[in-house]
């Protein structure tokens, strides 16, 4: 009876130690997933400073708004997506990948081909 | 011959460059970050009145009039400079609907500075937690937009509303 009762109490911390494990990790891992994600956000109302280092009313609410979101599973990319519907693209220190910006994107190849164009030119006058 | 095809390039380089930033910079003032709803469907909102818990209201209620929906709070000193403007804006123009959101504020305090100011709003909703100014995308306050019958966002400005500014960007929009 006794030991009926040791291994009652000894399963009950083995799981309350488990539960508390996995919910201190789960936090943390969300917390990490914020500090991430509003690295990469811009806080609208400070100079240069992302939402993650700024502690502007605007930002807290934003780190808030991320959290949740977070915790209600939603990716990384729909949060994004739900911000910059919201406060347009410019809240985003990373320009997204669209046709609006492919000029951006494309440009340091353009300036790379020409580049290259340049070499072989200098390469060919010079060989000449 | 060898300059020019090695210049023709260049040239065009130039040219793209200052295309692109005539472009990029055009009418943009770095001041103002451009609003994301402009032109767009007002966002979806419920909100309860300051004074009657029981009063609600929601986008539906807004679409088929003009409306200017003003975010302002008792702890906002920009608001109160603005605030006077509001009741021209409603003796001018008694059709345009004037809603008022109430953005983290309490509700004792919103009610006495609209006591002390005087309510210029058609309806007071409150926005305790902040989530419908979210939606709006307001930065801080006070910001004001005008919604046109359509549901549409035609004007957003973000800080206090001027004499000036009603005269020469809001009014021609009614």
């Amino acid at each position: 009876m006794k030991l009926n009762h040791f291994f009652r109490v000894f399963h009950i911390t083995i799981l309350s130690f488990v539960f508390f494990t996995f919910k201190t990790f789960a936090t943390g891992n969300i917390d990490e997933r914020v500090k991430k994600l509003t690295l990469e956000l811009r806080c609208m109302t400070c100079q240069n400073q992302s939402i993650y280092d700024s502690d502007a009313e605007f930002s807290n609410d934003i780190k808030k708004i991320v959290k949740q979101k977070l915790q209600e599973g939603k990716s990384e990319r729909d949060i994004k997506r739900f911000l910059v519907e919201r406060y347009g693209e410019y809240i985003l220190f990373r320009p997204l990948m669209n046709y609006n910006n492919i000029f951006l994107w494309s440009f340091p190849f353009i300036l790379l081909i020409i580049g290259l164009f340049f070499v072989l030119i200098k390469t060919k006058t010079k060989k000449a | 011959m060898n300059r020019i095809i090695i210049l023709t390039p260049l040239i065009i380089l130039l040219i793209i460059c200052i295309f692109s930033l005539t472009y990029l910079l055009s009418g943009k003032d770095p001041n103002k970050p451009p609003s994301a709803l402009l032109n767009k469907n007002v966002p979806s909102f419920e909100s309860t009145s300051l004074y009657d818990k029981k009063e609600i209201i929601r986008t539906t209620d807004i679409i088929n009039r003009k409306t200017l929906i003003n975010f302002f709070a008792s702890w906002c000193s920009p608001c109160k400079i603005e605030h006077p403007l509001f009741f021209e804006i409603g003796k001018k123009y008694p059709e345009l609907y004037l809603l008022g959101f109430n953005h983290k504020d309490t509700n004792s305090d919103a009610k006495k500075y609209l006591e002390d100011d005087g309510n210029p709003y058609d309806f007071v909703g409150v926005d305790s937690d902040g989530l419908i100014a979210l939606e709006f995308g307001v930065f801080g306050l006070p910001e004001t937009y005008l919604i046109n019958e359509e549901g549409k966002i035609i004007y957003k400005f973000m800080g206090p509303i001027t004499i000036d500014i009603l005269k020469n960007e809001i009014e021609p929009l009614l």
